[in-house]
């Protein structure tokens, strides 16, 4: 959904780290919107949530940005509530995995609100949840539940990859959006900083997916983080062996837009899906599942699939590199789908992906 | 108002509700309502004394037994009936059937089937009336069982801790499903509330709609000054969990648990007051089950509308 240079009024852009996007779009929803207010467990301390909401219990007051006691389910629930008479509340989860607390009311409530009562209700809302990984995040920090909640009917999914992304994306949802949304941010892009579009879209962007690099020899489909990692890799294979890959930013993951990742895959007609997940009954599937309804015959070959290994995360470091797929099995994959097994072709040095994210030291 | 006057009202609501929920009986067996049916029969006193407390705008989050909540705030009966029928006239086009009956435009704001999900819903919409400087209240009406669920304590704790106007109303009829209270808690309820600092009162008289009016209004000035109240009234479930049926028959319970409530319900004794007015509601009845009867079926256009 990010719109290229080329569509905006302004081709002049400005550097913005993620988490400075984030506190950016919390800021101006704050003081566009009178209704909306955000709580979670730490949004007004020091920290913020990551410096995503520093400050802004400062600036805006107790009365719209709040600490909670630990109570997912009783949070998500009042802000249910809260948004059933004409609030519009965000909430944040530091850990994606604490969610599992407030499944209950985002999964059989706030999803179903709409539906459920025939269209004469809605609880539009924004619930943040923040995936770990790396520095020893274990088995409970580093869940990412894209396929968990996009499988529920009712609730929007997204992923924001960039800090384009977010500046784009968060005042389209926020108030204006109808129904509750899970926007699954993640921790080792909160630090980062990406080149962002000084003008604001020419139009409502809708929430959906985009190219984000664009090619003709594969196709390689991504979530989050992983983006990022298909973009390193596509640039590699690039100046190695002149391939030219395509990078399709999935970006909504329960609204893909399915007619460019299905018009990419036909015009590569191969395919490396790269999500921060499991591959089992997740994003990698459900993509497959999209080419198999249309037309197996799309795809030359089997295609690839990069994910997290199938085993809870491990805490050990030397473990914790293998668990994830490094830039290295990346770059394998992508040659591998345009040349075949025996490439030939020079591998990037086999390290840890998180050495690329080196101003992530941890401890949270 | 004169207080005859005041004890006609509640009475006919009351009424209302049992003679609804009699035709519901009798319907069942014609398949004319293919959902579950939690029927309130013998609990129709609270519904009634607690709703004519409250304003109109005045907000109740309510259970998958609220079809006496739902006509006690005011509710429309042809709505209700049609929803109970899954036609497109009902109040949610027949998508939410019994267990999620609601009437925004009277404060019923939906009635959720997971045990205890609305009570945090009832304390979300306080705190937007706090923050507003409304002198609105919510309502969260929950079954003893509920007040075991996590969610009761958080909500508790989060009300106390932010000081909102809302009323946590229990509906003690002692049974969660087919189990007594004894085996599923080890608290006081009232003690528990007030390790929080929220007020807690019981009323026994659970068939008392006057009392349950009065004990209601007593708490929502402690409620419109924004302190949380907690209230728990007594009251008897004549029938069985879910169905139509009594269950007596299966030894759980006897019929003598609940031959104490009907010997002081207002609706079996006062046989004067019911000839008086029966026949019209019977005929209110018998308009909102002919509405529901020439509602068309949602068809497939419906299906995928109003997901997100």
């Amino acid at each position: 959904m990010n719109v290229s240079s080329k569509e905006r009024p302004s081709t002049q852009t400005r550097v913005l780290s993620y988490a400075g996007a984030l506190l950016e779009t919390m800021d101006s929803a704050l003081a566009d919107h009178p209704n909306v207010f955000i709580m979670g467990q730490g949004v007004d301390d020091f920290k913020g949530i990551f410096g995503s909401t520093t400050g802004l219990a400062q600036k805006y007051g107790a009365q719209r940005v709040f600490d909670v006691p630990l109570m997912e389910e009783g949070m998500t629930g009042v802000a249910i509530g809260a948004a059933l008479v004409g609030d519009y509340p965000i909430t944040t989860h530091i850990r994606a995995d604490f969610s599992f607390l407030a499944m209950n009311q985002i999964v059989n409530l706030a999803s179903k609100y709409r539906y459920m009562f025939g269209g004469i209700m809605s609880c539009p809302m924004l619930i943040r949840l923040v995936v770990g990984r790396s520095w020893g995040q274990g088995a409970q920090h580093s869940q990412s539940p894209q396929a968990t909640f996009a499988h529920y009917p009712g609730l929007t999914v997204v992923m924001p990859s960039t800090s384009q992304a977010i500046v784009d994306m968060y005042p389209q949802i926020i108030v204006r959006h109808p129904g509750p949304v899970v926007s699954i941010e993640h921790r080792l892009l909160y630090n980062l900083d990406f080149s962002v579009s000084a003008g604001t879209p020419a139009k409502p962007i809708p929430l959906t997916s985009y190219v984000a690099r664009e090619g003709r020899d594969v196709t390689v489909v991504a979530t989050s983080v992983m983006v990022l990692e298909a973009l390193r890799a596509a640039q590699y294979v690039a100046e190695k062996a002149g391939i030219e890959v395509e990078v399709i930013d999935l970006n909504s993951i329960s609204h893909p837009d399915w007619e460019l990742v299905i018009g990419s895959i036909r015009k590569t007609g191969r395919l490396v899906i790269a999500d921060t997940s499991w591959l089992e009954y997740g994003v990698a599937g459900e993509v497959c599942r999209q080419v198999m309804m249309r037309d197996p015959a799309m795809l030359r070959q089997a295609p690839a699939m990069l994910g997290m290994a199938a085993a809870p995360c491990p805490t050990a470091k030397s473990l914790e590199d293998i668990y994830y797929p490094s830039q290295h099995e990346t770059v394998e994959a992508i040659l591998t789908q345009v040349c075949g097994s025996r490439h030939g072709i020079e591998l990037p040095v086999e390290r840890s992906m998180t050495e690329g994210y080196k101003r992530f030291r941890g401890p949270f | 108002m004169d207080s005859d006057e005041r004890y006609r009202r509640l009475f006919r609501t009351a009424l209302t509700i049992r003679l609804v929920e009699e035709r519901i009986i009798e319907l069942y067996p014609s398949d004319r309502i293919q959902s579950p049916v939690h029927l309130s029969i013998g609990q129709e006193a609270v519904a009634v004394g607690v709703c004519d407390a409250l304003n109109v705008d005045d907000l109740v989050f309510a259970t998958y037994r609220s079809h006496g909540f739902y006509i006690a705030k005011g509710g429309s009966l042809p709505k209700m009936f049609a929803e109970l029928y899954g036609r497109v006239g009902g109040v949610s086009k027949g998508k939410a059937g019994s267990m999620h009956l609601s009437a925004p435009e009277v404060g019923l704001m939906g009635s959720s089937a997971v045990v205890a999900s609305s009570i945090p819903h009832a304390v979300g919409a306080a705190l937007s009336f706090k923050r507003r400087g409304s002198s609105r209240v919510a309502v969260a009406v929950f079954g003893d069982g509920a007040t075991e669920e996590g969610v009761y304590h958080e909500s508790l704790n989060f009300a106390a801790l932010m000081k909102v106007p809302v009323l946590f109303l229990c509906e003690d009829n002692g049974l969660a499903v087919h189990s007594f209270k004894n085996a599923r808690q080890s608290y006081n309820l009232l003690e528990h509330a007030k390790t929080f600092g929220i007020e807690a009162r019981r009323l026994d008289e659970g068939w008392d709609m006057l009392a349950i009016r009065q004990a209601t209004l007593d708490a929502l000035s402690v409620v419109r000054a924004g302190r949380p109240f907690v209230l728990e009234i007594a009251t008897g479930r004549y029938k069985e969990h879910v169905g139509v049926g009594d269950d007596f028959h299966f030894g759980y319970r006897n019929a003598t648990d609940i031959d104490a409530w009907k010997a002081r319900d207002p609706l079996l004794l006062d046989e004067k007051l019911v000839a008086e007015l029966k026949p019209e509601i019977d005929r209110e009845i018998a308009a909102a089950a002919e509405f529901a009867e020439t509602s068309p079926f949602p068809g497939r256009d419906e299906l995928l509308t109003d997901i997100i």
